[in-house]
């Protein structure tokens, strides 16, 4: 029993101990009520001789100690002798619940005397009251609190309730409602529904603003004030009478609700990313419009409709993957997925995926975040196609492109410098510079330095150290290469080896000016014949008079001998400018130059000059005019011996043969006094010797000669030892040369 | 027309734009006992072949104006048939490839300038025998 009942239980109890006491005769009587380990005690007032304070307490032990259901304990005599001493018994009687918990004791304090069968009955019926009327006290009690408590739960509810009855006055709001609209709950109650109104209206005619349908025993709708909306709730209970039947509203204030709702709603619309639910087995669930669009879809329902597998995957095995990495990981974090739009075009997405699991841990539900990187993959293969197209040109080119930094270091070379057999430890990292040729580098220096400064420079010509450490020439371009901010920041390096085109167009320019030579040779020798046939003649018919007298006759001599001198230069010059077609026959080269050089060995062996013969004895034959050949290797054998005999030392003169691709070679080389300019050797006229001793055309004709055999003929000065070397080449005789040479002999 | 008939002779006709190669010649020719007459170009030939009886013809290969000597040898070809095996040509420029190949085919002989009287008197002699 708690301390809100035990305001009017005390009276009570106390009331019932004094009965009790007055129909037993007692001197005192307490009613004990256990409280849990406490005991609460309700005694007389009035009583003779109460007990004090210990003796109490020993009678409470004694009721908590009650076994039996009529007890009698033997009370000590009280120690004052003023009265004659009586002997006191205290009787228990023990108040037991219906469910016979132990709820208390009935104790009184009589003269000692035996209980009657009608004294037990008493006690016992008083035990029975008593315990009944506890009973009593204690479910009222719980059914005041319950009361009270569900009154304060239903404040404490933060939706508005309101009761009302079937005559449309309110039975009870909650405090909620009625703070709401500042007054206390009782205030309410009474009051006609409609004034509830400003709070919110469902619309109906009806006097109550919450209902709508008053013969449904449930209704659930949601109204709308100005500021705030709310889900009504609304509960009937049917009762008989108007009194007894009831109408429960709760109102519930969903405004915020309905705004993250809305909220959501707008921002699954308004994202430009595809949003998705959806089920396993491939249906939409729902899908905003970003997705829609994404799909090429013409509305949200229709999409709904699709059947994922089937319409938005190219390929079912890719929706298979999806299914199975899906129910691996439950997340998929940036997947890379070609769908199908509508339209059958593709769609590439990247997209992020949750799996929402059942409780047995089944795919309930799919939810994702889908990306249209379609342009992003498009511009990705075209930048890759274009990264291939570039590699390729860079790769199949055959220019050597090299990319150097501002400093001149290399950092890239394109494969074609590595099939020109440099190595990537011996250029990458080095400085290109140290590759040209001592006397170029400056050229080379100046060129990076104005491409550092942000200028082109093109065809840039400079002799450049290859693989193998011969020289080359190369033609060489550098360009600048800017940064973001437009810094030159590398310089790009193209190389090409012109060593090849620059030899052609020397070789080119050569036989042009040889051919426009030979023509003005041409015309010269013919306009000198005509006064020169005239002179000789003219000197041999003076001759032929016997009326000449002597001395004259030796001065035409001198005339017709100078004559004559004239007459060979100009043969030397028309011999060179003649063209006379090659005899072609089978030539072995061998044997000609031994013929040639026993033409001379007689001079050669009688000043001293050593002819060391280097050939090969397998060479194949030419195909070529051997009295042609054998001026030409005369010529180079003179003008061997005369640079041999020139330098005063012994002469020494190797003459070597050897096949050489297609072309038979025979180098002729002397330790002579070298040529002076071996680039205009070969021109008519040019002579070093002295007047008298050569027309400068001998080598000319040797040129002119070797041309029409479809060789060549070339010379420098040695670098090791001084001297120099002559080479001629003349083609192989092979079937397609002897063929091709018949058939332009055949339409000649 | 530089025409001077030898007495009782038929002249060789001299077909030449040199003005002292043709006084060589002449002065040679008639020195050995020949006639002779002179044409100073191709065109002066023709006519004068046209017009006249010659007992050979002696032309340079190239000159100037619209006849060269090739053409002179194809008109005697043509319209001279009995002067076909009597002509000599003379040529200061045997290095020219048209030259060569009109003479290879010809077979006619050619003198190349400059030459000696002997050589002249030669090559006159067999072609046209003496005088």
């Amino acid at each position: 029993m708690d301390a809100a009942q035990s305001r009017h239980l005390p009276g009570f109890l106390e009331r019932f101990a004094e009965r009790a006491a007055r129909m037993l005769s007692a001197r005192w009587c307490a009613v004990m009520v256990f409280r849990g380990r406490e005991t609460d005690s309700y005694q007389t007032s009035s009583g003779k001789e109460p007990p004090d304070a210990a003796e109490h307490t020993s009678l409470v032990r004694y009721a908590r100690e009650l076994a039996k259901e009529i007890e009698v304990r033997q009370l000590a005599d009280s120690g004052a002798a003023t009265e004659p001493k009586k002997s006191k018994v205290a009787v228990f009687v023990p108040i037991t619940a219906s469910d016979a918990e132990s709820l208390g004791a009935i104790c009184l304090v009589c003269e000692k005397k035996p209980l009657g069968e009608q004294e037990q009955r008493l006690l016992r019926a008083l035990a029975s009251h008593a315990a009944l009327s506890l009973e009593n006290f204690r479910r009222f009690s719980q059914l005041e609190r319950s009361k009270r408590q569900w009154v304060e739960d239903i404040d404490a509810i933060s939706d508005y309730i309101v009761v009302h009855d079937r005559s449309w006055r309110v039975v009870r709001t909650n405090r909620s409602l009625a703070s709401h609209l500042g007054v206390p709950p009782v205030a309410l109650v009474g009051e006609a529904m409609s004034s509830l109104r400003q709070i919110a209206e469902s619309g109906s005619d009806l006097p109550c603003p919450f209902c709508r349908d008053t013969q449904q025993a449930r209704e659930e709708y949601v109204v709308a004030s100005p500021e705030r909306i709310f889900l009504v709730s609304t509960s009937r209970t049917p009762g008989v009478s108007d009194d007894d039947t009831r109408t429960i509203h709760v109102l519930k204030d969903i405004t915020d609700r309905r705004e993250a709702e809305r909220r959501y709603r707008e921002l699954f619309d308004s994202i430009q990313e595809g949003l998705f639910f959806a089920t396993p087995d491939g249906r939409f669930l729902d899908v905003n419009d970003a997705m829609v669009r994404m799909l090429g879809y013409d509305a949200r329902d229709e999409l709904l409709r699709a059947d994922v597998g089937p319409h938005l995957y190219p390929a079912a095995a890719a929706r298979e993957r999806f299914l199975l990495a899906l129910a691996e990981r439950g997340v998929l974090r940036n997947y890379e997925e070609t769908l199908r739009r509508k339209d059958g075009t593709l769609l590439h997405t990247l997209q992020n995926i949750t799996a929402v699991r059942d409780s047995r841990g089944n795919i309930a539900q799919i939810r994702g975040l889908m990306l249209d990187v379609t342009e992003q993959k498009t511009f990705q293969s075209q930048l890759q196609r274009e990264r291939d197209f570039n590699q390729k040109i860079l790769n199949t080119t055959q220019s050597m492109i090299l990319v150097l930094d501002t400093a001149g270091l290399i950092s890239y070379a394109n494969r074609r410098c590595f099939e020109a057999g440099y190595r990537e430890d011996e250029l990458i990292g080095h400085r290109l510079v140290e590759w040209v040729e001592t006397s170029h580098r400056s050229d080379f220096e100046d060129a990076l330095e104005t491409t550092a400064h942000g200028q082109q420079v093109e065809n840039l010509e400079l002799r450049v150290r290859r693989s193998d450490a011969s020289m080359g020439h190369f033609s060489i371009s550098l360009s600048p290469m800017r940064d973001e901010q437009n810094t030159v920041n590398s310089v790009v390096v193209v190389m090409t080896d012109i060593t090849d085109a620059a030899l052609l167009q020397a070789k080119l320019a050569h036989s042009e000016k040889m051919a426009t030579i030979g023509r003005l040779v041409s015309g010269v020798a013919h306009e000198v014949n005509n006064p020169l046939a005239a002179i000789l003649g003219f000197t041999d018919l003076l001759l032929e008079n016997p009326q000449v007298p002597e001395n004259a006759r030796e001065d035409l001599q001198i005339i017709l001998r100078e004559t004559q001198r004239t007459k060979d230069i100009v043969q030397d010059l028309l011999s060179f400018a003649r063209q006379r077609p090659v005899q072609r026959e089978l030539v072995q080269v061998n044997s000609v130059l031994r013929q040639t050089i026993k033409l001379r060995s007689y001079d050669f062996a009688s000043h001293g000059v050593e002819v060391v013969e280097e050939f090969d004895e397998k060479l194949s034959p030419a195909f070529g005019d051997s009295q042609q050949l054998q001026q030409v290797f005369l010529n180079i054998l003179n003008n061997a011996y005369d640079a041999v005999q020139e330098s005063g030392q012994r002469g020494r003169i190797a003459i070597r043969t050897r096949l050489r691709g297609e072309s038979i070679e025979v180098a002729v080389t002397d330790n002579g006094t070298g040529i002076t300019d071996p680039e205009r050797i070969f021109d008519p006229f040019y002579t070093t010797k002295q007047a008298g001793k050569g027309t400068g055309l001998g080598l000319s004709i040797c040129y002119g000669i070797v041309r029409a055999h479809g060789g060549e003929i070339l010379c420098w000065n040695n670098s090791e030892q001084r001297g120099s070397t002559f080479v001629v080449r003349v083609p192989v005789a092979n079937e397609a040369t002897v063929a091709a040479a018949m058939a332009k002999e055949a339409g000649r | 027309m530089n025409a001077q008939p030898h007495t009782g002779l038929v002249p060789i006709l001299l077909i030449e734009d040199e003005p002292s190669v043709t006084a060589f010649l002449r002065a040679a020719l008639e020195r050995h006992g020949y006639a002779v007459a002179n044409a100073a170009s191709g065109a002066e030939g023709l006519n004068m072949l046209r017009g006249g009886k010659y007992s050979g013809v002696i032309s340079d290969i190239r000159m100037p104006g619209a006849v060269n000597g090739a053409e002179v040898h194809a008109w005697i070809q043509k319209n001279r048939p009995e002067l076909c095996a009597r002509i000599i040509l003379i040529s200061g420029d045997t290095a020219n490839s048209e030259t060569q190949a009109f003479l290879a085919q010809s077979g006619t002989p050619c003198i190349e300038k400059p030459f000696r009287v002997q050589q002249l008197m030669t090559v006159v002699e067999k072609t046209f025998g003496k005088p």
